[in-house]
């Protein structure tokens, strides 16, 4: 996405966890090119879900955008996100620096853009980040639940698996991942952020609100249920995290069942999946992370 | 009684054309009874960061009036150690202009003499004072220790970043349009001068309205952030300012 100078502008998603005082994040679709879909729905939907059910609470989603422009581009920025209706009451206008610095500063739990560099930037110094893409068409999205669905491998959990696939080949995957059942994978660089989504989640189920949640949170993987799926949902168990679905594939292309799902963000760490998702109208991101981007590069 | 001395090492400005910033003695000279040369104070850096903002104006014009005059004052009549001030800005490569010898009571006198538009002080007490009388004013503290000696960061800070006291001398009326002209003089890249600006509450709205004044007034930003609400330590401590501006900037 481009905003003022031709520059992209990036987004980093932010919560404020009122208890200790620092913030967490969140994160945020912006499409200003694409006026028909309104993003901020959902987001709002659950911040205002939440304030009425905690009022003294500052655990709610947060959204700043964050810039490399300098801040005599800001009022041209602000106007752009008046025109379209943007509900970003925060702001992080860099003059050229790194935004790396600030993302820390502010304890982004999310860090989106539309340039990867960044991404890869931020993802080194372990803050969750993944590269937006945008689909020409995008599919209808609910207003009332957020939807954000993870791939696992390289995303959620580390790629050590991943590493076997592609230097062993699928049998010794399957019989690493069965021999390894019981031995949770590493975690991934979204791990972070899909436990300050679960987080809210509880805040919710602690109203007894569990079947009536505005945050869904879904796996999306080329695991198979049969097999290589049971070291994945134990490794969230062992985690303490919940995750709402999860969608064993063995495989088969992301796409149509995203398509279904509809959420409002999916994350995966190869591109052919995000393209894959993009083509069907999800909004896809791409995590640089793992032995999937060497392979990418050759 | 004031008392005020040029400088003769350095080269005097032209008052009219300069920015005239004035920095408490306490500040920047450290109190020290024994040795022959008085310690740097926590605002060296601040004061190394100003001259290399003089040494890249003049580099790009030998003829450049718009520089920064530098003005030493003393606030508790200190003139007895006078020689030894002296000889210790010089020891510390410090490029002070003029030095005004004065007492709590007068200092102000001679910040409104001298026509001062900016008055930097480590103690809350001055700042206040010249405030008071219409002087702008802005605390300096341990951030100030800090900070970079090549450029100088100046912040905006508060939900009013513009504040200026009640009734503000001439003076300081001409502090933002200058300091404009000044940071004008670099691009914007590579500038000894960088001016952010930090809106602490009020949301989209306010920060547009911040921004939008800051360009009328001839002032181009580098950074802005708005937090509209969210904690400021953090972001203080990556931007790193010599001195805060605005109604965030007294209240240290």
């Amino acid at each position: 996405m481009n905003l003022s100078n031709g520059e992209t502008s990036t987004v980093s998603g932010q919560n404020r966890n009122g208890a200790s005082g620092s913030w967490e994040d969140t994160k945020r679709l912006v499409k200003p090119s694409t006026p028909t879909r309104k993003p901020q729905p959902a987001l709002e939907a659950v911040n205002n879900r939440l304030r009425e059910l905690y009022p003294q609470s500052e655990e709610l989603f947060d959204v700043v955008l964050v810039t490399n422009n300098h801040a005599y581009v800001g009022l041209r920025l602000i106007n752009t996100i008046n025109h379209h209706h943007l509900l970003i009451e925060r702001f992080c206008m860099t003059g050229g620096n790194s935004p790396i610095g600030y993302l820390k500063a502010y304890h982004t739990n999310l860090y989106l853009s539309a340039d990867s560099a960044k991404v890869r930037e931020a993802l080194e110094e372990g803050i969750a980040a993944a590269t937006m893409f945008t689909p020409e068409k995008m599919t209808e999205v609910s207003e009332t639940q957020l939807r954000v669905a993870f791939d696992g491998d390289a995303v959620l959990f580390s790629d050590e698996s991943e590493r076997i696939f592609k230097a062993h080949g699928l049998d010794k995957f399957f019989e690493h991942e069965k021999a390894h059942e019981n031995k949770p994978l590493d975690h991934g660089p979204l791990k972070g952020f899909l436990e300050a989504l679960g987080k809210l989640q509880s805040k919710f189920f602690d109203k007894g609100l569990r079947m009536d949640c505005p945050i869904r949170t879904y796996l999306v993987t080329a695991r198979s249920a049969a097999s290589s799926g049971t070291r994945a949902l134990k490794t969230l168990r062992s985690w303490g995290l919940e995750i709402d679905e999860a969608l064993f594939l063995a495989g088969a292309p992301k796409g149509p069942m995203l398509e279904k799902i509809r959420p409002h963000i999916f994350f995966d760490d190869q591109m052919f999946h995000v393209e894959g998702a993009a083509e069907l109208g999800t909004v896809a991101c791409h995590v640089p992370y793992g032995i999937a981007q060497r392979a990418a590069k050759k | 009684m004031v008392s005020t001395v040029a400088n003769v090492d350095v080269k005097q400005k032209d008052a009219e054309q300069a920015l005239v910033v004035a920095i408490s003695c306490s500040a920047v000279l450290e109190d020290t009874d024994d040795g022959e040369v008085h310690g740097v104070g926590v605002a060296f850096p601040l004061l190394q960061a100003v001259q290399n903002v003089n040494r890249r104006l003049v580099a790009a014009n030998s003829a450049e009036s718009l520089l920064f005059d530098v003005l030493l004052v003393t606030t508790d009549g200190r003139r007895q150690q006078s020689a030894r001030i002296v000889s210790s800005t010089k020891h510390h490569g410090l490029e002070v202009s003029r030095f005004c010898f004065s007492g709590r009571e007068d200092f102000v006198e001679s910040l409104l003499e001298n026509r001062v538009q900016l008055f930097l002080s480590a103690e809350p007490e001055e700042a206040s004072q010249a405030w008071q009388r219409g002087v702008l004013s802005a605390l300096l503290g341990r951030q100030t220790w800090s900070s970079s000696s090549e450029q100088l960061r100046v912040l905006l800070c508060g939900g009013d970043i513009f504040t200026t006291p009640a009734n503000p001398t001439p003076a300081a009326q001409r502090f933002w349009s200058q300091l404009g002209a000044m940071r004008g003089r670099f691009g914007v890249l590579d500038s000894p001068v960088s001016v952010s600006v930090l809106t602490a509450h009020g949301g989209r709205q306010s920060f547009g309205d911040a921004l939008a004044t800051l360009r009328s007034r001839g002032l181009k930003a580098d950074e802005a952030h708005c937090l509209a609400g969210a904690p400021r330590g953090p972001i203080l401590d990556l931007l790193r300012p010599h001195f805060l501006l605005g109604d965030g900037g007294l209240e240290r």
